[in-house]
């Protein structure tokens, strides 16, 4: 009964820290001040997903890589009226919208279609691009689907989180709509038949099937007011001003017609692409993402060591009222999937400061390897033989100098296998952070997929990488534990 | 008359209800050996452990040269701590460090001492023991009597007041038990106080002072070694004695 009710009282108290926890990280109400922040910061940060190409994709040339698009486009000139400096922020595309609700961008641009559902949590400019709606099939398929009423009862695949996805399970009637994150992944759905079709925006589709001549595109007759086809750029509710200030760029990119150059150059960028899509002529994109996953993983391993031992003491304290925020923690992080802790991190706390995506990542697998390092070392601590606290003891030590000569050396030695263990799993699992934008080996896999329209090899490469890595890891620690058994 | 070095009185210990020690009473003066002995499970090494506080006593007066170490916190313990040295029966020596480094680290850390003062303590009583040439071997390497010989060296050289034993041989190999015997045999020749749980009876007799023979978490008798094993008085010493004393 005893340890029910304690058990009551942990669940109690680290319910409400998480509950709190949220309710401190709601929404800021936004001033009109959209516009004089970004003039005072003289930078625009803009969110976009560069996976889609026409909109907005990354051009590999010469080992560099930038985002180009027809969005890229639009938001320079935008950049260039207000006489500020553009920033672009990569992020996946479940994440720009909210971005911009949290104020770590001033806006996002990506084929966005302004549907009522989103104008309730983001407000919009006016409709720059009205490219409607399509559907991607295979040539083989071509005379079994002629137009989108023959998908009815299919399986049909959107990107998660887009127009796409809810009109066709509105619109098709029958169709079991599959939802992937990123379009190359669609494809290659598409291509191994495990769906009929591809529902994307029309320039999209022109893309791909200009790349790809496996594919073919048809209309997707739906009939559609003009929010539910055009793209417009999205910025926080409560900006008027700023709204106003881009509304007159997009005039201004109207009256010229500049769109149509923006395509074009679109186009070209695209081509360029798919010219060699070999993956050595990739190497540095999966280069630079090595180096990210490296540095992740080394640097939230060593911070999550720091955070285990402080955990560790703390949740063996004598005192409560150290134990207990230990214990909760701990419980928190363990029964919650990494992905939600980095969302939480990056949104969450980035609504309070701002922290660049990357920091974010480390900060998120540190805290989340911390209690899973607290875990390890704790382990490693009461397995060590009582006896060699009283020995300690008995010499006068105190306990600052019993744990920092005697505990803890001994203790790391017994659990360095579980601890190298643990650095393998941050290596794998930290490709999470991917979907906050952070470019490590996933993220510039998927930048990979989305320009060359290979869909199997970037994977091999960076499968190759990741056991590379995590192998001579395993070699490394096993010759370091080989010479710490000296005694 | 001098005053005790320890003087215990009074002291009681319970362990969940289950009462090991029932009304302790005992001096030991300086410069005097104390062998406890009795029957296992009889209260002995609890009741060393409990004037050493590393049981709490449940209640009484652990008097240490005027201070009642029962009413200590424990950071005040841990200062009065390294003037009793404690020879534990599995050595606990750390295993991490060299035999040197076990030696130095609380003279250097506790006491203060630079590396050299400390290296030279650890060598003066490395070489008391015998075993200077172990210095830069790892514990485990060693022998359990080394080990052991090596635990003594590691509690002298805080130069404490007092040394306590807890059955240091009972852990040994029958031919490593001589050379441990010997070195706390020469401590005692050197006027070292000692409190020694001990099965071993030959050592006992040779080397006390006195001996507390206990059983059932009471000291049914306190005598020199000649008196006690020879005219035991009480039955349950008698007892024993006989069965320990065959040969």
């Amino acid at each position: 009964m005893k340890k029910i009710t304690k058990w009551l009282q942990q669940a109690f108290i680290t319910i409400t820290v998480l509950v709190v926890a949220g309710l401190g990280m709601t929404q800021v109400a936004h001033a009109d001040d959209g516009l004089q922040k970004i003039k005072k910061a003289g930078v625009m940060k803009v969110a976009i997903s560069p996976d889609y190409p026409p909109y907005e994709f990354q051009m590999n040339k010469n080992g560099t890589s930038t985002d180009v698009g027809m969005d890229v486009d639009i938001i320079k000139q935008i950049a260039k009226d207000l006489g500020v400096k553009l920033e672009i922020k990569n992020m996946d595309f479940s994440s720009v919208l909210v971005a911009v609700q949290t104020g770590k961008v001033d806006m996002a641009i990506g084929g966005i279609n302004p549907t009522d559902e989103r104008r309730q949590s983001v407000d919009f400019s006016k409709i720059y691009y009205n490219g409607g709606q399509s559907f991607l099939i295979s040539k083989t398929n071509a005379s079994k689907y002629k137009n989108a009423s023959d998908l009815q009862g299919t399986k049909i695949g959107a990107q998660t989180g887009t127009l796409q996805y809810d009109l066709a399970q509105q619109k098709i009637s029958g169709a079991t709509v599959v939802g992937m994150d990123k379009t190359p992944n669609l494809i290659f759905a598409l291509k191994t038949n495990k769906v009929a079709a591809v529902g994307v925006e029309k320039p999209v589709a022109q893309a791909y099937v200009a790349n790809d001549k496996d594919l073919k595109m048809i209309d997707s007759g739906y009939k559609l007011d003009i929010n539910q086809t055009g793209a417009a750029i999205a910025f926080a509710k409560g900006n008027p001003e700023l709204v106003a200030a881009v509304n007159k760029s997009i005039d201004k990119i109207e009256n010229h017609g500049w769109i149509k150059t923006y395509l074009k150059n679109a186009g070209k960028n695209m081509s360029e692409n798919t010219v060699d899509t070999s993956m050595l002529r990739y190497w540095h994109y999966f280069y630079s993402g090595f180096l990210n996953t490296t540095l992740i993983a080394f640097v939230s391993v060593a911070f999550g060591i720091i955070l285990g031992i402080i955990l560790a003491l703390m949740k063996m304290s004598k005192f409560k009222i150290l134990s207990w925020p230990a214990i909760s923690y701990i419980e928190i992080v363990r029964g919650t999937p990494m992905m939600v802790q980095i969302l939480l991190v990056y949104f969450g706390l980035g609504a309070l400061i701002n922290i660049p995506a990357l920091t974010a990542g480390i900060i998120a697998v540190s805290l989340n390897s911390g209690a899973y390092v607290a875990e390890i070392i704790r382990g490693g601590i009461t397995s060590l033989d009582k006896g060699q606290k009283e020995a300690a003891k008995s010499l006068g030590l105190n306990q600052k100098d019993t744990m920092r000569f005697v505990i803890l050396p001994q203790a790391f030695k017994n659990i360095w296998p579980a601890l190298g263990n643990e650095f393998i799993s941050v290596i794998k699992e930290s490709s999470i952070v991917s979907i906050i934008g952070v470019t490590d080996l996933v993220y510039e896999l998927n930048i990979v997929r989305a320009d060359t329209y290979r869909g199997i090899a970037p994977i091999v490469v960076v499968m190759v990488i990741y056991f590379l890595m995590t192998f001579i890891l395993t070699r490394g620690l096993n010759y370091l534990e080989g010479k710490m058994n000296h005694d | 008359m001098t005053n005790p070095l320890i003087s215990v009185k009074h002291l009681k210990k319970d362990f969940g209800g289950n009462e090991v020690l029932k009304d302790i009473n005992g001096d030991i003066d300086a410069g005097q050996v104390v062998c406890i002995i009795g029957p296992s499970g009889s209260g002995k090494s609890t009741l060393l452990r409990c004037i050493n506080q590393l049981e709490r006593p449940t209640s009484g007066v652990v008097d240490f040269n005027g201070v009642d170490l029962a009413q200590q916190s424990d950071q005040e313990l841990a200062k009065l701590g390294e003037q009793i040295g404690m020879v534990f029966q599995s050595f606990n020596l750390f295993p991490n460090m060299s035999v040197v480094a076990n030696l130095k680290l609380a003279p250097m850390r506790v006491k203060g001492m630079s590396d050299e003062e400390a290296t030279a303590v650890a060598m003066k009583y490395l070489t008391s023991v015998g075993l200077a040439d172990k210095a830069d071997a790892f514990p485990n390497s060693l022998s359990g009597g080394q080990k052991q010989r090596v635990a003594i060296a590691r509690a002298l050289a805080m130069q404490p007041k007092v040394l306590f034993f807890d059955e240091p041989t009972s852990a040994l190999d029958p031919e490593n038990v001589g050379e441990v015997l010997k070195v706390m045999q020469s401590l005692a020749d050197g006027n070292m106080t000692m409190v020694v749980v001990t099965h071993e009876m030959h050592f006992a007799k040779q080397v006390a002072d006195e001996i507390w023979f206990m059983a059932d978490g009471v000291i049914q008798e306190k005598n020199t070694p000649a008196e006690l094993f020879d005219h035991p008085q009480n039955p349950k010493t008698q007892d024993f004695i006989s069965k320990v004393l065959v040969d």
